[in-house]
């Protein structure tokens, strides 16, 4: 038996309850319940198809869940306008980065900014996403699209940050960038998270690099959370070990190719 | 159309289809008379491939050389470790042919146990399924000096692998065709030398208490048994079976392998445990043999697809049901269904039921067999309502299976039927302790003169452990496993199985075990179903992350509670169910707490639960 997580503070930032979503009549996540609390760095892991994507896009609205709710900062946001959603603080860095790539770096950061009314604010933040990715400053005329992947990569999480978010939505932020590269944004999101107090959720297939990174994480399979807990004992767990990190007992052949019974524990 | 009045089509069957006094006899004759029909199909990669009887022989007659080659001895034995697939009963046969003595092991047990079971049975062959099932017993290897050669029928990912010890089936086929190249008469003399009374196979019991024992069966008792089964659950060449409990257990080793070799029914091998539904499906069997818990498994995926269907979906079910159930009753009470009735039911299953059936898989089914487990008589009567009759047999591994079963012109749910006419059953009048007698009852086991000889009356008759009653019509029902009575501390005798059979019959239970023995009054631990309470708390707004939480919500606690409830209403006040505690662990059949039959071990799950159950009483 698992020790249970500790109890939930009473207002999390973000809360879903029994969300379930579907893409036409394929089920994508069938009933997700989690909570993100507040200056936190949280996690869903997942393989392929787990519905790691979808969670994040019914959260920020892009997709109308079937049922559940989903409540920020003790709102019910459930099926709102995205537009509205980021208003209200909640922004969302998609997977593949999705940089408006014929404009400029800068012009992408200003859109990030694009709710904003106070100027003083977007310039102050603006210095702000600089200091966190200096790289961005030098490119700051160029087209997006010309930016290497990981510079990209920096670009769509700098300009989430330019809309002041209370909570930050990270979808497989290491997605095609090298071991290094990868180490560096992950490092940056810490900073983020630390120095600006943004609750962060963060998706990732690169469970070693997010569970270092969170500290609180949950499991998914086809659509269902299947574990929980803080990262540190998540690490400890025998399935995380064997099948998130690629750990296991070589067995008495020196080789062992079968897997072993999933039985989150 | 089904017609569940008319139980013509399932008729005993005296005389024998098939000559022969051992399991091989049996098997060469088999496939002598039936050579290009097919016997097994099993599906390969996404494929249904046939089995004929006689490139099933020509396997088995490679293997028996194979072994033979590898100085297998009569009277050794060979064990297999593996699923249920086509191979397995190939090596059990070439085992048989042999001469061998033929042990299964279940694929779920850990490496000690397997160590155990080859130690005690004295194996000297090892046949594993695949690297999963290898490493077990290369793990424990240093222990087992006494055996000779493992035996892998699957080589995938073991190419790299070259130890003396360990050969494939494929290699093993090879030198078997080399041998009876050399020595083609080598195979026949071996089966020519078993006698009826030789040891043929060993069939471990489960030992919910204590290791487990091996119940040893002769050729005779083993071909006497499946020549009365066809007096009981007969079958012929034109039925089509599904083949996928454990071959290791006693039910699917008679029913399902013996049997059907010796009836020359099909064999449908499913791909894997968790496709069993799939594959029935696409099989659609004509007649079906399953534990209670497969039986509730679809009623429960019919009870959830209706909540999921519409309004006039559930309507339509709703009225052909109720159709259905009463003819069951009709039928049920001996009573003739009339012909009003009957257009009604036509109309049923046209609409309605067919379509059910499809579902499950069992339109084409004559009779479904249950056994292994008592099953709530609600579940026996809703198949009936179906249109299809299920036929409660009883038995032991000690009886080599069925023992008793129900008479498809009378059936009495509630009741495991009377003795089939192979062996005699009696009560004893003092403990109420059901007793059998016949050549289908046991040797003896192995290596234990002691428990084989507590296993017997003083006049000779096996003791079963299970209590029960008869009726004037000599139709036996079980109330308990002897050792499971609780005498609670107001003295009253309670027989836990009902209350836990009748709540195993909600879609939400899985399993259940009524604790009171010695205590003020009864609690039960529970085991709930996770995909139907998920399923249930996805409906009803209850938020839950994983299996633990989903146990500790309080909307799941009470529809449990209103669960036990709706049994307790059933029951006198003493043997009512006061407080419960839902497993918060989701168990598989590699956990100690579960049977390979995926049943709670009662005696463990007490003690290994102790805290929370006194936590009931506290």
């Amino acid at each position: 038996m698992s020790a249970n997580p500790p109890a939930v503070s009473d207002l999390p930032v973000l809360r879903l309850s029994n969300v379930e979503s579907a893409y036409g009549p394929i089920k994508a996540i069938r009933g997700v319940s989690l909570q993100v609390r507040r200056g936190e760095i949280a996690t869903v892991l997942g393989a392929n198809g787990a519905g790691k994507t979808t969670i994040l896009k019914t959260i920020s609205g892009i997709l109308d869940p079937r049922k559940g709710s989903i409540a920020f900062k003790g709102e019910d946001i459930t099926a709102r306008d995205p537009a509205w959603i980021v208003q209200e603080g909640l922004c969302h860095v998609p997977e593949g980065r999705e940089v408006f790539p014929l404009l400029s770096v800068r012009e992408n950061l200003l859109m990030g900014a694009y709710t904003r009314r106070d100027r003083d604010g977007v310039a102050r933040d603006l210095e702000l996403v600089h200091g966190y990715f200096p790289v961005l400053r030098e490119r700051a005329a160029q087209e997006a699209g010309l930016l290497s992947g990981g510079q990209q990569q920096m670009l769509a999480i700098a300009r989430a940050l330019m809309a002041a978010p209370h909570l930050m939505l990270l979808d497989e932020p290491s997605l095609g960038l090298s071991p290094k590269l990868t180490r560096e944004i992950f490092e940056i999101v810490v900073r983020i998270n630390r120095e600006r107090g943004t609750t962060i959720l963060l998706v990732e297939q690169n469970a070693a690099m997010a569970l270092a990174t969170a500290d609180y994480g949950y499991v998914l399979e086809n659509g269902r959370i299947v574990m929980e807990d803080t990262c540190t004992r998540l690490r400890q767990k025998e399935d995380i070990r064997e099948f998130y990190l690629g750990l296991k007992e070589a067995g008495v052949r020196g080789e062992r190719r079968w897997k072993k019974k999933k039985t989150w524990r | 159309m089904k017609k569940p009045w008319d139980p013509s089509h399932i008729r005993p069957v005296a005389h024998s289809v098939l000559e022969g006094e051992t399991v091989p006899a049996l098997f060469w004759n088999a496939v002598a008379q039936r050579g290009a029909e097919v016997w097994m199909r099993q599906k390969e990669l996404g494929l249904w491939r046939s089995w004929s009887w006689a490139r099933t022989g020509e396997a088995v007659r490679e293997i028996a050389g194979g072994l033979i080659a590898l100085g297998f001895q009569p009277r050794d034995t060979a064990s297999i470790l593996s699923n249920t697939v086509v191979e397995w009963v190939l090596a059990d046969l070439a085992v048989l042919s042999c001469g061998g003595v033929s042990n299964g092991i279940y694929p779920t047990d850990a490496p000690p146990q397997v160590q155990f079971l080859c130690e005690d049975s004295n194996t000297a062959i090892l046949f594993v399924e695949d690297d999963e099932q290898l490493d077990k017993a290369l793990e424990v290897r240093e222990r087992l000096p006494g055996l000779r050669r493992i035996v892998v029928f699957d080589m995938d990912g073991l190419r790299d692998l070259h130890d003396p010890l360990v050969i494939s089936l494929a290699e093993l086929r090879h030198l078997g065709r080399d041998y009876n190249a050399r020595h083609p008469a080598a195979v026949e003399a071996r089966v020519d030398e078993v006698q009826p009374d030789d040891l043929a196979i060993l069939v471990y019991t489960s030992g919910t208490t204590g290791r487990p024992k091996g119940a040893m069966h002769s050729h005779r008792g083993i071909v006497y048994t499946v020549r009365g089964y066809n007096t009981l659950i007969a079958r012929t060449q034109a039925d089509e079976c599904m083949c996928f409990l454990p071959l290791c257990h006693i039910a699917e080793r008679l029913g399902g392998e013996y049997f059907s070799l010796y009836t020359g029914a099909r064999l449908n091998f499913v791909e894997n445990p968790e496709t069993v539904p799939e594959n029935v499906r696409e099989i659609q069997p004509t007649v079906l043999t399953a534990v209670p818990r497969v039986w509730e498994k679809f009623y429960s995926g019919v009870t959830i697809a209706l909540k999921e269907a519409g309004r006039l979906q559930q309507a339509a079910y709703g009225w052909a049901i109720g159709v259905g159930g009463r003819v069951a009753r009709k039928v049920l009470a001996g009573q003739p269904v009339g012909p009003l009735l009957k257009l009604h039911f036509a109309a049923a299953d046209l609409l309605v039921l067919a379509n059910v059936r499809k579902l499950i898989g069992i339109d084409r089914a004559r009779f479904l067999v249950t056994g292994a487990a008592p099953i709530s008589p609600e579940l026996v009567r809703w198949y009936l309502a179906l249109g299809v009759p299920m036929l409660e047999v009883w038995g032991m591994t000690e009886t080599c299976g069925a023992a008793t079963g129900m008479p498809p012109t009378r059936i009495k749910p509630g009741s495991i039927g009377p003795a089939a006419r192979y062996n005699e059953v009696r009560i004893e009048a003092k403990t109420g302790e059901l007793q059998v007698r016949g050549p289908n009852v046991f040797m003896g086991y192995l290596n234990q003169p002691r428990k084989t000889a507590e296993a017997f009356t003083e006049d000779g008759w096996l003791r079963t452990g299970d209590v029960g009653a008869v009726d004037a019509d000599g139709f036996f029902r079980i109330t308990d496993r002897m050792k499971d009575i609780i005498i609670t501390a107001g003295g009253k005798n309670i027989t836990p199985s009902e209350f836990e059979n009748e709540l195993k019959f909600s879609p939400y239970i899985t399993d259940a075990v009524v604790i009171g023995d010695r205590r003020p009054y009864l609690t039960a631990i529970v085991m709930i179903d996770q995909e139907n309470v998920e399923k249930y708390a996805q409906d009803h707004d209850v938020p839950f992350s994983n299996y633990a939480s989903l146990t500790r919500a309080p909307e799941v606690q009470a529809l449990i509670q209103s669960e036990i409830d709706r049994v307790n209403r059933k029951v006198a006040r003493v043997e009512q169910v006061k407080r419960f505690f839902l497993l918060d662990t989701q168990l598989s059949a590699e956990d100690e707490e579960l049977t390979p039959t995926m049943k709670l071990k009662r005696k463990l799950v007490q003690q290994k639960y102790a805290p929370q159950i006194e936590a009931m009483y506290a």
